[in-house]
């Protein structure tokens, strides 16, 4: 849903903002991962300098979460998103309320860079998942990303491998099978789930295009954390797709994945916490599970 | 305390749900969107008309939501609440859904349980399928 550049211009451009410390774009093999612990936000004020940076729609998406809590988090999500690409902008440094987004056919949401045309920056492609307790955003250039997060602790109600049984592939369902201890299982089917949802993430083609037990994603021993896409009916593998899976804030695992065609070269991402428009910190490169 | 209540259920104005319709998609969450998001929610403009058996049903599928989900006793939570509104991620969708087939002994297709997005269309998707079963 875009609103018109008139619009934005008369939405509070009186407002100063502090400004924003420009970035380095993400080479092409790098996803850049940025994260936000919602409990270190804690001051009113900043985070109504936040709501200053989202769109009228955005604004009104995050009064729609029930709770504070959850309204929070909606509104550290879409202001980590303006202000994280808004700081790749290297050339004049761009406002973070300007950016418009768009979705595409399947609903992705996506940056609709028609209004910078002229900008010699390419194009950025980023991904956001969030938890009750971490809000994450990950950013690439030229290639399609798709992140997620999930609890390390998160309870799981059903019976995991029922769970699998229904939802993974076959490949899956063995491997998980052949886990004696319940919490190790709990914990691979977790990390499973976050690397298959990355995918089809990554893929922004909805979920519909590749239900859970079309494909399989197995680990590539020896290969720091290196990841197999094999489809389940015809066990053939696409070299294309790369994942990496990580633990962040010591809660979490992340998935990342992306689809490079190109590159034969492994994956790499640039872990960074931050709190925007206060401080980021370098956290972690290519720290892989 | 169970904060639904039959009136509220039945008498919603169908203008606020035009907004919804018009809204494309699922939201930038961290659900996987086009997951359990129906792009077309055509359930929204349907004047809900109220028994007491759909009441019952709503109150169950609250009951299980508010489980999965772990909401405090304050949460404000109607039957036209939103899953993602609640916090709930693919993952809680799916053991939603899961919960559900247990509690009311019914078998919810993928694609069916794509297009719920609400406490409302589960109810009515549930109501569905239980009068489908053959009698026992």
């Amino acid at each position: 849903m875009r609103t018109s550049i008139m619009s934005q211009m008369q939405r509070s451009f009186s407002i100063e903002l502090p400004k924003l410390v420009p970035l380095q774009l993400p080479s092409r093999m790098e996803t850049h991962l940025w994260y936000v612990i919602p409990d270190e936000v804690k001051s009113t004020s900043l985070l109504k300098q936040y709501s200053q940076l989202l769109s009228p729609p955005e604004n009104d998406k995050v009064l729609q979460m029930r709770g504070d809590k959850l309204q929070k988090n909606a509104l550290l999500a879409r202001t980590l998103v303006r202000t994280t690409i808004a700081r790749y902008q290297t050339n004049n440094g761009v406002d973070p309320r300007t950016l418009m987004f768009k979705k595409n056919m399947y609903g992705k949401p996506e940056v609709d860079w028609q209004n910078y045309k002229n900008c010699s920056d390419p194009p950025l492609h980023f991904n956001i998942s969030h938890t009750d307790s971490l809000v994450a955003c990950g950013v690439t250039l030229h290639v399609p990303v798709g992140i997620d997060l999930e609890d390390k602790d998160r309870k799981i109600k059903h019976d995991v491998l029922t769970l699998a049984e229904r939802f993974y592939s076959t490949d899956e369902v063995t491997f998980l099978s052949t886990i004696p201890d319940p919490e190790v299982q709990r914990k691979e089917f977790i990390k499973l789930w976050t690397l298959k949802e990355a995918y089809v993430k990554a893929l922004g083609k909805g979920f519909s295009a590749a239900p859970f037990n079309t494909f399989t994603i197995q680990f590539k021993a020896g290969t720091n954390g290196g990841y197999n896409l094999c489809k389940e009916e015809t066990k053939k593998c696409n070299r294309d797709w790369k994942f990496g899976l990580l633990e962040l804030a010591d809660s979490h695992y992340a998935a990342v994945c992306i689809e490079d065609d190109q590159a034969r070269a492994p994956m790499r991402v640039i872990v960074r916490k931050t709190i925007p428009f206060v401080e980021d910190e370098l956290i972690s490169e290519s720290k892989f599970l | 305390m169970a904060s639904l209540s039959t009136t509220s259920l039945s008498f919603k104005a169908p203008s606020t749900r035009i907004s919804q319709v018009l809204r494309k998609g699922s939201s930038f969450q961290s659900v996987a969107f086009g997951r359990f998001a129906s792009s077309t929610s055509k359930t929204s403009l349907r004047l809900q008309i109220s028994c007491a058996a759909k009441a019952e049903t709503v109150q169950k599928v609250s009951d299980i939501v508010k489980e999965q989900l772990a909401l405090t006793a304050d949460t404000p939570l109607t039957a036209e609440s939103k899953f993602t509104a609640l916090g709930a991620d693919s993952l809680d969708t799916v053991e939603i859904v899961m919960a559900l087939e247990e509690k009311f002994n019914i078998s919810v297709e993928e694609s069916d349980a794509q297009n719920i997005t609400t406490i409302q269309e589960a109810a009515d998707l549930i109501e569905d399928l239980v009068q489908k079963k053959p009698a026992a």
